[in-house]
C-alpha cells in the first residue's frame, strides 16, 4: 500500500486531530461563509460596472440612416400579414414570407425538416423555414451574421409576436441598399419555437455531412446555400410596432451565456436610441422603486440564476451558444396603453429599427468572434455585473465543505481501525491506563501501530467499488431505459413512460442498502468516497452552469455535512430527521417538490389536494421535458440528474440509514472482501 | 592645427547652445554660426509608415497617407517616399465610401487619391522589413521601390503611427519595434553614412518613450505624447462610423497645409502646432542631438526637397542614337515564314448544320 494512501501509517498532526473532532463546525462555517459571500456579491462594492472590451464594435460611431420610410414598410407588411394570418389560423404564411424576401432582392431558400417523436407508438412532424441572404457585396462569403425571427401561428397558446416577421422584412429591405456589409446577412424566420431553429442550426452545422440519420429524433435535412461561418446572431421578438420597452433575454441552452460585450452592446445602443431596455425589464408602471438597491440586486441576481440553472433555453437565441455563436433575444413589448403615446403612431417602430441598424453595424465591425468580455458572469443590474472570479468563491467555500469532511474522515480511518480491532477481540494487550483519555488515545494508537505490522485490517476497497458501481449502473439506466424500442413500443405517453422508469429505479436504489449490507468499515470508507465525488460533481456542474452547480450546493450540502456514520454517538432524533431529509432529497421528490411550490404560487386559488394532484402530473411531464430536451436539444439537465444526482442520493441514503453487520458476524469474516455479495440490481 | 580643430569643434558645441548664439555671443564668429546653420543636405526622403491594422484603425491610415499627401505636395519625388501601411482601408468592405479615404468628416480630400505608391503593404509591412528598410540590409532581390537609397547628403523624414507603449510601437497586432532597436537602428544609419539629418515624428500613445534611446548624431525628434499619456483621436465621421485622424497628426497638418515649396516656415513653429490645450496629450520634443537651431531650420528641410541641379560650364556631348538602328532590316521580315493557327472550335455548330 502506498505511504500517502496508507490509513494506518499515523501521519496525523494534533491539528487535525483537533479539526477532526470539530468536523460539523468547520464545514457550517465554511457554508455559511460560502452564502455569506454570494449574498455580499449583491453588494455595490463587490460588483463592477460593464465596459466594452471589444474595440471593433464601436457601437454608436455611425448615425442609424434607416428612416420613417422603413416603418411605413413595416406597417403595411404587418397588415398583410395579419390578412395572410386568417387564412393560415395554424400554419406559416411560407408563401408570402418567400415572396416578400425574394422581392427584397435576397437570396431566398426554404429548409424542411423532420421530427420522429419517439414516444407513444411514434409520430412524425414536418417544418419549414424560410430563410433570405444578404450576401456581402464586396467580400468572400466567409463569415455571416443571422437576423431571426420566430413565427408563431394564430392558434398559437402564446403570445402573440407577429409584428416581429415585418420589422425583420423592413430592416432586410433597407439593408440590402447599403454596400457596406463585410459579412452576409441571413434573415431567417423559423416556426414551432425552438424546434424550427435547432433544426436549421442543425442542418447549417452538420448537414452536409454523411451523419447516421436512422436513429436521429431530429432530422434536420441540408439547407441549399450557406452563408460561411457564423459570428454573431439577433432573435427579434416584437409584440406590437408600438413598443413600451425591449427585454434583453440572454440565457441559453445549458445556462450559457453570450458574450458580456454582446449584451452591454445591446444595451448601449437601445440607451442611444432611447428604448427602455434591460435584462428582466418589467413594464414601466410595474418598475419599483421602493426597493433599496441590495434587495434589487439580489432579486436580479437570483431571477437569473434560476432561470439559468434549468438549463432551458429562454428565447432562440439560446441554441445558436451551442455552435459557438453568440446570440441573444431582443423581445420588444407592446405598450399597454395609447394614451402616453408620445410620437406619432406612423414612426413607433423607428427607434427600434436604428437599434437594430446599430446593432448590426457594429456585428459587422467584429474582425474575429466576441472574445474579450466574458462568457460566465451574473448581470447584476443593466450596467452592472459580476465575473466568474467573484462568484466562484461562494461555489468553492460550499463545495470545500465536502472536501474537507472527507479529508477529516479519512485521517480518522486508523483510529477506526484500531477501534474494530478492539471490538474484534484482535488486540489484547491493551493494558489499564485509566489517567487521561487522550493518554490513553495515544497509547492505544501507538499500540496500534506496533500491532498493526503483524496483523493488519484492511479495508474493503473492492466491496465499496463495486457497490458506487452499482448505483452508478442504475443512473446509467435512467438515461438509456426509457429510449429503448421495446418501451418506446408500449401504447404510453412520454410522461407516464419516463416516470415510471424513474420511479422504478428510484425505488431499487430505496432498497439497495437494506439489502447490500457493507462489511465492516465499509461505510466509512462509501462515505469517504460519496464525499469526493459528490464534490468533484459540484464544483464540475457548477463550471458548466454555475446556477445548477451553486443551488444545488445550497441546498444539499447542509445535509451532506451532518451525514455520519458512527454509531456511538447517534442521537435516535437526528439519526431520523436525518433519514427524513434525505428521503425528501430524492431528485424524484426535490423536482416535485420545485413544481408543487411553483403550481402554488401561479394558483393560489384552488384546493390543496387539487394542487397536489395538479403537481404531481405537471412533475410527471417535466421528467418527460427534460428527457426529450436532452434527446433533441442536447440540454444535459436529465443526464446530470440521473447519472450524477441519483446514485449519490442512493449513496446518501445508504449512509443516512448506516445498516451495519453485526459484530458476531465480522468476527468470523476472514478479511477478504471478495465475498460481499453482489448487489442486486439486475431486476430489469 | 590642433588648436584650430579645438576652435572649430568649441564654436559647434556653443552653436548647439541657443541661448549663446541668439544673444550673439562675441566668442563666436558670425561665420561659423551661419556655417552652422546652414543646410548641407542635397536630397530628400521620406519614410512614411502606419503600423496598425484594422478597420476600426482607420485613422492611422488617414493619418499617413496625409502626410503622404504633404510631402509629395512640397516636392519629394515617389522614388524617395517609402510608404508602408499595413491594411488596407480603402478597400475594406467596410468601407461605405470603397477606394476613398478621408482625413476629415467634412470629406473634402481623398487622401487615396489617384496616385498612392504604396511600397509596403499588409502584412510585409513588419518590424523585420522596416529595420531592414531604415539599416539598408533589405534581401537580395528588393525591388528599387522598396529600399531607401539614401547617403550622407540625404534629410530622412520618418513618421511612424499606429498604437504604441512605454518602450514599443505594436506591428500588425502581432509583433512590436522597442525603443532599443530603433535607436540601434538609427545609429546604423548614423555609421553607414545614410542620412545627413534626420527628423523623426511618432504619433502614438506615449510616443517619446520611443525617441529616450537615441545616441545618433543630427536626430531631431518630436512625439505627439509623453511617457504615461495616451495620444487621442480628433473627430469620428459618423457616416463612415471611425475616427478619421488623431489629434497631433491633425493639427500638423493644418499647418502643413499652408506651407508651400518656398515657404519661410521653420521646423521651431512646427513644434509648437499642437499645444496641450488642443492636442490634450504633451508633445514632446527631443533637441539634444540636433546642431540646428529649428528656428532657423525651413520645414522644407524636411518635408521639402532639393532637386539636384549642377551648374556646368564645360561643354558636353550628347550623342544622339543613329537613325539607322530604329530601321528594321526588311531581309528579316521576308525570311520569318507566316504560320496559320487553327483553332478548334467552342461550339459543335457543325453537327447541327
Amino acid at each position: 500500500m502506498g505511504l500517502l494512501s496508507d490509513p494506518s501509517i499515523s501521519t496525523q498532526s494534533k491539528l487535525v486531530d483537533g479539526l477532526a473532532r470539530h468536523v460539523r463546525k468547520v464545514c457550517y462555517a465554511l457554508y455559511v461563509a460560502g452564502v455569506a459571500w454570494f449574498f455580499c456579491l449583491a453588494l455595490p462594492e463587490f460588483n463592477h460596472g460593464t465596459y466594452l472590451s471589444e474595440n471593433a464594435l464601436s457601437p454608436g460611431l455611425v448615425y442609424p440612416e434607416i428612416r420613417i420610410d422603413a416603418n411605413r414598410l413595416a406597417i403595411q407588411l404587418l397588415e398583410e400579414l395579419q390578412r395572410e394570418r386568417k387564412d393560415h389560423l395554424s400554419t406559416t404564411p411560407h408563401a408570402w414570407i418567400a415572396a416578400k424576401m425574394n422581392e427584397f432582392g435576397l437570396e431566398t431558400h426554404t429548409h424542411n425538416y423532420t421530427l420522429r417523436y419517439p414516444f407513444g407508438g411514434g409520430k412524425e412532424y414536418h417544418g419549414k423555414n424560410i430563410y433570405g441572404i444578404l450576401r456581402a457585396p464586396r467580400i468572400a462569403s466567409t463569415e455571416g451574421i443571422v437576423f431571426a425571427a420566430p413565427y408563431r401561428a394564430a392558434s398559437s397558446v402564446h403570445t402573440d409576436i407577429s409584428a416581429s416577421v415585418p420589422l425583420l422584412l423592413a430592416f432586410a429591405d433597407f439593408a440590402r441598399r447599403k454596400n457596406y456589409w463585410a459579412k452576409d446577412l441571413i434573415f431567417l424566420v423559423t416556426e414551432q419555437e425552438q424546434l424550427g431553429m435547432q433544426a436549421w442550426l442543425e442542418a447549417y452545422h452538420d448537414g452536409d455531412r454523411d451523419l447516421d440519420v436512422s436513429k436521429a429524433y431530429l432530422r434536420p435535412g441540408n439547407l441549399p446555400a450557406r452563408a460561411g461561418s457564423l459570428q454573431a446572431a439577433l432573435n427579434i421578438e416584437v409584440q406590437d410596432l408600438e413598443i413600451d420597452h425591449v427585454d434583453v433575454r440572454i440565457e441559453g441552452l445549458n445556462g450559457k451565456l453570450p458574450n458580456l460585450d454582446m449584451f452591454n452592446l445591446v444595451q448601449r445602443i437601445m440607451a442611444r436610441e432611447g428604448i427602455a431596455s434591460g435584462y428582466k425589464q418589467a413594464p414601466r408602471k410595474k418598475r419599483r422603486h421602493s426597493q433599496s438597491a441590495f434587495e434589487q440586486n439580489l432579486r436580479q441576481m437570483l431571477t437569473m440564476l434560476a432561470s439559468q440553472s434549468s438549463g432551458v433555453p429562454n428565447g432562440n437565441h439560446g441554441l445558436f451558444h451551442r455552435y459557438r455563436i453568440d446570440a441573444l433575444t431582443i423581445a420588444a413589448n407592446r405598450r399597454a396603453t395609447h394614451a402616453t403615446l408620445k410620437g406619432s403612431p406612423g414612426s413607433a417602430a423607428v427607434p427600434l429599427l436604428k437599434a437594430i441598424e446599430g446593432i448590426a453595424r457594429s456585428l459587422n465591425n467584429l474582425l474575429e468572434r466576441f472574445h474579450q468580455s466574458f462568457f460566465f458572469y451574473v448581470i447584476v443590474n443593466n450596467d452592472r455585473y459580476i465575473s466568474i472570479g467573484d462568484y466562484m468563491p461562494a461555489l468553492v467555500a460550499l463545495v470545500a465543505c465536502a472536501f474537507v469532511k472527507a479529508y477529516l474522515t479519512w485521517s480518522t480511518l486508523p483510529a477506526l481501525n484500531a477501534e474494530l480491532e478492539t471490538a474484534a477481540g484482535l488486540v489484547r494487550t491493551q493494558e489499564l491506563n485509566q489517567e487521561l483519555e487522550l493518554e490513553q488515545e495515544q497509547e492505544q494508537k501507538m499500540q496500534f501501530e506496533a500491532d498493526s505490522d503483524t496483523d493488519k485490517f484492511e479495508l474493503p476497497y473492492g466491496s465499496v467499488l463495486i457497490y458506487l458501481t452499482a448505483t452508478l449502473l442504475i443512473g446509467f439506466l435512467c438515461n438509456v431505459l426509457p429510449l429503448q424500442q421495446y418501451f418506446l413500443e408500449i401504447p404510453m405517453g412520454a410522461a407516464p413512460l419516463t416516470t415510471s422508469v424513474l420511479s422504478f429505479l428510484s425505488l431499487i436504489g430505496f432498497i439497495l442498502p437494506f439489502v447490500v449490507v457493507l462489511p465492516p468499515g465499509g461505510l466509512e470508507l462509501l462515505h469517504v468516497a460519496f464525499l469526493l465525488i459528490y464534490g468533484c460533481a459540484l464544483i464540475v456542474i457548477g463550471l458548466l452552469n454555475f446556477a445548477l452547480g451553486f443551488f444545488a450546493a445550497v441546498l444539499t450540502v447542509p445535509l451532506v455535512i451532518s451525514l455520519e456514520t458512527k454509531e456511538e454517538n447517534s442521537r435516535s432524533t437526528l439519526r431520523n430527521s436525518i433519514r427524513l431529509v434525505t428521503l425528501v432529497m430524492n431528485p424524484m421528490m426535490v423536482i416535485y417538490v420545485i413544481v408543487l411550490a411553483m403550481t402554488f404560487y401561479q394558483f393560489p386559488e384552488l384546493p390543496l389536494q387539487k394542487i397536489m394532484l395538479r403537481a404531481a402530473t405537471a412533475a410527471m411531464d417535466a421528467s418527460a421535458y427534460g428527457l426529450i430536451d436532452s434527446v433533441i436539444y442536447g440540454n444535459w439537465l436529465y443526464f446530470v440528474i440521473c447519472t450524477i444526482f441519483l446514485p449519490l442520493w442512493i449513496i446518501c441514503w445508504t449512509l443516512a440509514l448506516s445498516k451495519r453487520r453485526d459484530y458476531a458476524d465480522y468476527l468470523d469474516f476472514d478479511e477478504s472482501p471478495s465475498t460481499t455479495p453482489q448487489p442486486k440490481v439486475k431486476t430489469n | 592645427m590642433f588648436a584650430k580643430f579645438v576652435i572649430i569643434s568649441a564654436a559647434l558645441i556653443l552653436a548647439n547652445c541657443h541661448a549663446v548664439a541668439s544673444e550673439g555671443n562675441a566668442v563666436l564668429p558670425e561665420n561659423f554660426v551661419a556655417a552652422a546653420q546652414r543646410s548641407t543636405h542635397t536630397n530628400n526622403w521620406a519614410v512614411l509608415v502606419d503600423a496598425s491594422r484594422f478597420w476600426f484603425n482607420y485613422r492611422h491610415v488617414a493619418n499617413v497617407l496625409s502626410i503622404y499627401r504633404s510631402v509629395k505636395r512640397l516636392g519629394i519625388p515617389d522614388s524617395q517616399i517609402i510608404l508602408m501601411i499595413a491594411d488596407d482601408m480603402a478597400c475594406n468592405a467596410r468601407n461605405p465610401r470603397p477606394g476613398q479615404v478621408y482625413n476629415n468628416a467634412n470629406q473634402h480630400i481623398n487622401v487615396y487619391g489617384d496616385d498612392v505608391e504604396v511600397d509596403y503593404r499588409g502584412y510585409e509591412v513588419t518590424v523585420e522589413n522596416f529595420v531592414r528598410l531604415l539599416t539598408g540590409r533589405t534581401q537580395n532581390g528588393t525591388a528599387r521601390s522598396k529600399k531607401l537609397l539614401s547617403d550622407a547628403g540625404s534629410n530622412v523624414l520618418i513618421y511612424l503611427t499606429g498604437h504604441g507603449g512605454d518602450g514599443f510601437l505594436k506591428f500588425q497586432d502581432s509583433e512590436e519595434i522597442t525603443s532599443q532597436e530603433l535607436a540601434d537602428g538609427i545609429q546604423q544609419m548614423w555609421e553607414k553614412k545614410r542620412y545627413n539629418e534626420l527628423f523623426f515624428m511618432v504619433d502614438t500613445c506615449q510616443a517619446a518613450s520611443l525617441y529616450e534611446k537615441f545616441t545618433s548624431p543630427n536626430v531631431l525628434a518630436v512625439a505627439s505624447s509623453l511617457v504615461g499619456e495616451d495620444s487621442l483621436s480628433h473627430h469620428v465621421d459618423p457616416s463612415i462610423g471611425v475616427y478619421m485622424i488623431d489629434r497631433y497628426t491633425y493639427y500638423a497638418l493644418e499647418f502643413l497645409e499652408k506651407v508651400q515649396p518656398f515657404s519661410k516656415r521653420t521646423i521651431g513653429e512646427f513644434l509648437q502646432v499642437c499645444p496641450k490645450r488642443v492636442c490634450i496629450s504633451t508633445v514632446g520634443v527631443r533637441k539634444d542631438l540636433y546642431r540646428r537651431d529649428p528656428h532657423k531650420v525651413p520645414i522644407t528641410d524636411f518635408f521639402g526637397a532639393i532637386r539636384p541641379t549642377r551648374v556646368s560650364t564645360d561643354r558636353i556631348n550628347v550623342t544622339l542614337a543613329n537613325e539607322d538602328d530604329f530601321v528594321v532590316d526588311k531581309d528579316d521580315l521576308v525570311a520569318k515564314k507566316p504560320f496559320k493557327i487553327v483553332m478548334e472550335s467552342q461550339f459543335p455548330s457543325e453537327l447541327f448544320k
